[in-house]
């Protein structure tokens, strides 16, 4: 395990100074630190359209630092021939792509961390006066603290799934077919539900639709799973339970998208 | 019904037992060897002619405690070598062993050290984080690999430069600071890629010093380079690879010895010399301000040439067995090859 944890906190560490990367973090922080703002342009629903900008920027920039970080996690290694060093000394690749993975994830879940302190923030200072000018909304506003705290977390494991995705993809394909093939798999990944739908006979799903739709929604990620944004504008209550069977599933699904990463590294030429 | 599992369990300690001394005794056969090569390959891809390109049938020993010399110029498999026996890249076909393991088993990596060619390491780091980081992939840490690397960042004169941070390194800091890593885990058996690349002189010469060491110490040295004048005092035993084959292999004292090769220097010849040398078909090398080498068989063909010159007029400047260098020998295998 100690050459995992070398390999993730070097990573980590390597990451903080790519300045993409930080240029992301500040540019999220920026839109989230100021959703508050685009709460105006929806008179009336101020707090929803806050919470819905803030949450969904945390999330979108949370995909896209998972996207750019995990596809050169591996491939600046090899470039950069960082990678022969480590490779010779008694690591196995299973080992050095999981690191990789633990180092890119930890970088991803402090930078979320960093875009939902800014978030919760921005929506304790100003939560309350939106809520004031709207007093019915007063019971959604209790439920949305723990939501948020919800949406964020969950936000967290949909971003370590976009960046297993992406390391995997990166070992597979070039750099920017390994950015395109994300973003492909996520954009797909949330549209699931839509393919069960089109492929259910009782709708008249042709055989062909049947099979071909049924088996992309079989292989797809659900990332629809880990967006609880409309639950929370409703203040409906989130239970932890649905929390945890989506935590799973992205779990078991990364699992599932490491292995396949690892069979392949195992058999690249570095 | 609690037989069958005892005999079941039974069958396969034998099974194993059996195995382990199947593994015992091929271990045994090839004890102090270091390395072994079997027509290991790599073919990247063939030329225009349907020629492979990449390395071919590679076969070589190394014994354990020799300083080993793979040479070859540019392009001529020296770096697919290294990268077949560190398990960086699967072989075509062939085999290979370190230390009796199959190539790429992490089981020999524990007891290897490795110093690419130009060396890249991460650029945030400083020399003692660095060397604290290859450590820990050994699993060394505390106070015992505190220890080794105060003494490693000595060894290579970089222990006043330790808090400086690889980015800002020298070509010859990161040359000092990669020999550095390559030996923190105490290796029996070293690949050096081009070590003095990037030196200078006394750092080449420090560099030296400490390969020479490392053999006192009984370690393996595996050296790949092109720099031959370098390779020479160092290496005992040399393999030259030219388009990814093997044109010379021997120990360096049988490469470099050539039986009865006599060699006359001569200056002030004059042009009817010359030509008695030609007419009796003596081997010459003429060079400029009239002087000429000529090359024997034999050491009374040396002396009888030797008198009849003098007696021409020429000045004898040096008579004597001929003692070839490694770059003649390099020039010779590799122009042979072609």
């Amino acid at each position: 395990m100690r050459p995992v944890l070398r390999v993730a906190r070097a990573t980590f560490h390597e990451a903080w100074r790519r300045r993409f990367l930080n240029g992301i973090l500040v540019f999220a922080i920026l839109i989230i630190g100021s959703s508050w703002v685009f709460a105006y342009l929806q008179p009336g629903a101020e707090l929803k359209m806050m919470v819905d900008t803030g949450l969904g920027a945390i999330r979108f920039f949370g995909m896209l630092i998972a996207v750019f970080l995990g596809t050169r996690l591996v491939p600046d290694e090899i470039e950069r021939r960082t990678i022969h060093t480590i490779l010779a000394k008694p690591v196995s690749r299973a080992q050095f792509l999981f690191g990789k993975f633990i180092g890119g994830a930890a970088t991803v879940l402090f930078n979320m961390l960093l875009m939902g302190v800014a978030f919760y923030i921005v929506f304790a200072l100003k939560a309350p006066a939106f809520q004031a000018a709207k007093p019915e909304d007063a019971l959604i506003l209790q439920s949305m603290y723990s939501n948020i705290a919800k949406a964020v977390v969950l936000s967290f494991f949909e971003a370590f799934l976009v960046l297993g995705i992406a390391v995997v993809a990166a070992t597979i394909f070039t750099w920017i077919m390994s950015v395109i093939f994300t973003f492909f798999i996520y954009f797909v990944g949330q549209m699931s539900d839509f393919f069960q739908q089109l492929s259910d006979p009782d709708r008249g799903a042709s055989k062909f639709a049947q099979i071909v739709l049924g088996a992309a929604y079989k292989i797809l990620p659900h990332f629809e799973i880990f967006d609880i944004r409309e639950a929370i504008l409703s203040g409906t209550y989130t239970p932890w339970s649905m929390l945890f069977k989506a935590m799973g599933q992205g779990v078991a699904y990364l699992i599932v998208v490491l292995l396949i990463g690892y069979l392949v590294f195992n058999e690249r030429e570095v | 019904m609690c037989v069958i599992p005892v005999r079941i369990v039974t069958l396969r300690h034998v099974i194993r037992w059996a195995g382990d001394c199947v593994e015992a005794q091929r271990r045994c056969c090839t004890i102090g060897l270091a390395i072994k090569t079997e027509k290991l390959a790599k073919v990247y891809s063939h030329d225009a002619t349907g020629r492979p390109v990449g390395l071919i049938d590679l076969s070589f020993e190394v014994e354990e405690g020799q300083v080993f010399g793979l040479l070859g110029p540019n392009g001529s498999g020296k770096t697919t070598t290294l990268k077949l026996l560190l398990g960086l890249i699967m072989p075509t076909s062939g085999t290979g062993e370190v230390f009796g393991y199959p190539l790429g088993s992490n089981a020999y990596k524990e007891r290897v050290g490795f110093l690419p060619e130009g060396p890249y390491f991460y650029e945030h780091l400083n020399g003692i984080e660095l060397l604290r980081f290859y450590g820990g992939l050994f699993g060394m840490g505390g106070s015992q690999l505190s220890s080794r690397i105060e003494e490693l960042l000595h060894l290579v004169g970089m222990w006043d430069r330790r808090f400086i941070r690889v980015r800002d390194y020298s070509r010859g800091m990161r040359q000092r600071i990669g020999a550095a890593q390559s030996m923190i885990n105490d290796p029996d058996l070293l690949f050096l890629d081009e070590l003095t690349s990037g030196l200078d002189p006394i750092g080449a010469m420090e560099m030296h010093r400490l390969i020479l060491n490392l053999r006192d110490e009984g370690k393996t040295v595996f050296l790949c380079s092109h720099l031959l004048k370098d390779m020479e005092p160092l290496c005992d035993r040399v393999i030259i690879l030219n388009q990814g084959e093997v044109c010379e292999t021997g120990r360096v004292d049988e490469l470099l010895r050539i039986q009865d090769e006599y060699r006359l220097l001569l200056s002030n010849v004059s042009e009817e010399l010359i030509q008695q040398l030609q007419a009796a078909e003596i081997a010459t090398e003429i060079a400029e301000g009239g002087r000429l080498t000529a090359f024997f068989g034999d050491q009374s063909a040396a002396l009888d040439v030797a008198q009849q010159a003098a007696a021409a007029g020429a000045t004898i400047e040096d008579l004597g067995a001929h003692q070839r260098t490694l770059e003649e020998v390099f020039i010779d295998a590799v122009g042979g090859n072609e």
